[in-house]
């Protein structure tokens, strides 16, 4: 039994879709470092990759492909696989197809701590740090609401988080209208925003992305046993509760990550986990990597045609996720219904 | 020399009086009529309530929005909120014959119904700055002094431009009004200013007035002056320390040149002179 499942697996994973899946994010990274505001050949793009791996003196062309793009890129794909990632892990806790990475409040809670940044007219530097606090405390929060004796019931859980999301959301908008002319600044994060991403900032974000990342894969078999429904999971040993607790403090700190780096980018982490679901199945040892990948190059991609569509420019990156993916996900609503 | 002008711009005034009943048609596009000369009025933007006092029109404001902060006298007025947080009772408790408001902001509706003469005067554009204050002339009844006021800042602004178009050199310039990150296009108010103190602005007029733009343009564009930032936010910003304006420590913050430069009215002439100063000191020495 255990064999036929590894089996069919790896299968999974060799498929002709992983193929193609791969090919799209190799073929979207590279016309995303090959392609800007400012038109750059690719030959002097790859001296500047080149000259930025010998660590030369950069200059003109270089420092845009070194030390914008492709970062940029870098960045784009950490937060799109952080969403992703998360957002098929919240959709495995709460059994619920619409969960999003936010729905804990986590977007909010951000939201909040950036609008506090500018409101109190901190330096942007403080942005990661306020954001970061604001995801987790709401998302504490909620667990703490929702939490009934020892358990944490996934209906209890959503209403608890959107309920603290609108609440939190409520104090950023009274924020807001005391700071008026700032308006745009938060406006600007919520709709998400990779403009600034640098090497330092992939730096920072990475491990993130790597721990929270990493404990989801470790526990995608027991996200595939929860989905038996708790009972079951309780029955066969799975500490439900625990798990659940566990997961959602993993997914909100990759969720975190990404929007103390981005800002807030809709629609990647709940249409990503949909389509690889579609294409993969629902076994989350393949569907969570899978999203990963997926995620990464679904935002890189948005970010590319942000920054192309309207050259010089610019696009919120957020505005774009929406547009490609809300209509994408209606039509994979409408599909389910008949 | 201002005393001159004033003084015969007074005199002028009986031949340029306003003839009430007044009909004009507003920023909004509505057709507004005055039955005669306001007495009191309500101002909601700053640089209203700025171009109403330099006219003459002080001593008939009875009540301003909260960041209507000049001339001094203006601070003294009771506040009745801005244009997104108004205060509605307020405002019809200072009876004014007429309020000033915004083409932004829902103000018409709830004080057309209070039974008050609402009308939107909204400077925007550089040219607006003189047809602007030609109608609050014409509306409080000081066109002549309006039209003094425009020759006078014309003439400062000139003084400025003569010293500023035969500079040997004219640096490029990067204007942002907000860091994620917004600048403004040659078109723009703030963009005529830069361009008349003797500075390129790197921003493709094809843009529009105020866009969002990429990083790399302003990168690849290296301008030799940056404004709307400090030194350490463009430092902070990647490849930005490539940039000429910031290896050179000249990105300027200064809040009180950027709060004149957001101020469509008659203090024009002065941001131009603060800005003008920046780009090019050898200049004003």
């Amino acid at each position: 039994m255990s064999a036929a499942i590894a089996v069919s697996r790896r299968l999974a994973l060799v498929s002709l879709p992983t193929l193609l899946l791969l090919a799209a994010a190799l073929v979207t990274a590279l016309l995303a470092i090959g392609l800007g505001s400012v038109p750059i050949s690719p030959a002097e793009t790859l001296q500047a990759i080149g000259h930025g791996l010998n660590g030369a003196e950069l200059s003109g062309n270089d420092v845009i492909v070194w030390q914008l793009r492709l970062p940029r890129v870098a960045l784009g794909f950490l937060v799109g696989a952080a969403l992703a990632v998360s957002g098929g892990a919240f959709q495995a806790v709460f059994r619920n197809p619409l969960a999003d990475p936010y729905l804990m409040g986590v977007a909010s809670g951000a939201g909040l701590g950036a609008t506090l940044v500018i409101a109190l007219g901190l330096t942007t530097l403080w942005l990661p740090l306020f954001a970061l606090s604001g995801a987790l405390l709401s998302v504490f929060i909620a667990l703490a609401i929702a939490r009934e004796g020892g358990r944490l019931p996934p209906a209890r859980l959503i209403l608890a988080g959107v309920v603290v999301g609108s609440i939190l959301t409520a104090f950023t908008t009274y924020l807001l209208l005391q700071s008026e002319d700032r308006i745009r600044q938060v406006f600007a994060f919520t709709l998400g925003n990779l403009a600034f991403a640098g090497w330092p900032q992939v730096g920072r974000l990475l491990p993130y992305v790597l721990i929270g990342g990493g404990v989801l894969l470790l526990l995608s078999k027991a996200l595939n046993t929860l989905q038996l429904g708790d009972l079951t999971a309780r029955s066969l040993g799975l500490p439900v509760e625990r798990l659940r607790l566990l997961v959602i403090i993993a997914a909100s700190l990759c969720t975190a990550g990404a929007v103390s780096y981005a800002g807030i980018i809709g629609f990647v982490g709940l249409v990503t986990p949909h389509l690889v679901r579609r294409l993969w199945g629902a076994d989350y040892r393949v569907l969570l990597p899978v999203s990963a990948v997926a995620g990464g190059t679904l935002l890189v991609l948005s970010d590319l045609l942000a920054r192309t569509l309207t050259r010089p420019a610019e696009l919120p990156v957020g505005v774009v996720t929406t547009l490609l993916g809300g209509p994408f996900f209606l039509y994979l609503l409408r599909r389910q219904k008949t | 020399m201002n005393k001159v002008i004033f003084l015969s711009a007074a005199l002028l005034g009986a031949a340029h009086a306003t003839s009430y009943p007044l009909t004009l048609t507003d920023d909004l596009g509505r057709k507004v009529t005055l039955k005669a000369e306001p007495m009191r009025i309500v101002s909601f933007l700053p640089s209203d309530s700025e171009t109403l006092c330099a006219i003459g029109g002080c001593g008939k404001l009875v009540g301003v929005d909260e960041y209507s902060d000049f001339p001094a006298q203006v601070t003294k007025l009771p506040k009745v909120g801005n244009l997104y947080q108004p205060n509605i009772e307020a405002v019809v408790a200072l009876r004014p014959d007429i309020v000033i408001v915004s083409k932004y902001g829902d103000l018409i509706q709830p004080l057309t119904n209070a039974g008050i003469t609402v009308v939107a005067v909204n400077p925007e554009t550089y040219e607006e700055v003189f047809s602007k204050t030609i109608i609050l002339g014409k509306i409080i009844n000081r066109e002549a002094q309006a039209k003094a006021l425009i020759i006078q800042m014309r003439r400062d602004i000139a003084k400025v431009e003569i010293l500023t178009k035969n500079a040997a050199k004219k640096p490029t310039a990067y204007y942002e009004i907000d860091p994620t990150p917004y600048t403004v296009g040659p078109n723009s108010f703030i963009g005529v200013l830069l361009t008349k103190a003797g500075a390129i602005n790197i921003i493709p007029a094809s843009l529009g007035d105020f866009p969002k733009i990429s990083p790399e343009l302003v990168v690849k564009s290296a301008p030799q002056f940056i404004f709307g930032m400090n030194l350490a936010a463009a430092k902070a910003r990647p490849g930005w320390n490539t940039i000429p304006a910031v290896k050179l420590g000249r990105v300027v913050e200064d809040k009180a040149l950027d709060q004149l430069l957001s101020r469509p009215g008659p203090r024009l002439p002065q941001a131009l002179a603060g800005l003008a100063k920046v780009v090019h000191p050898e200049l004003f020495k």
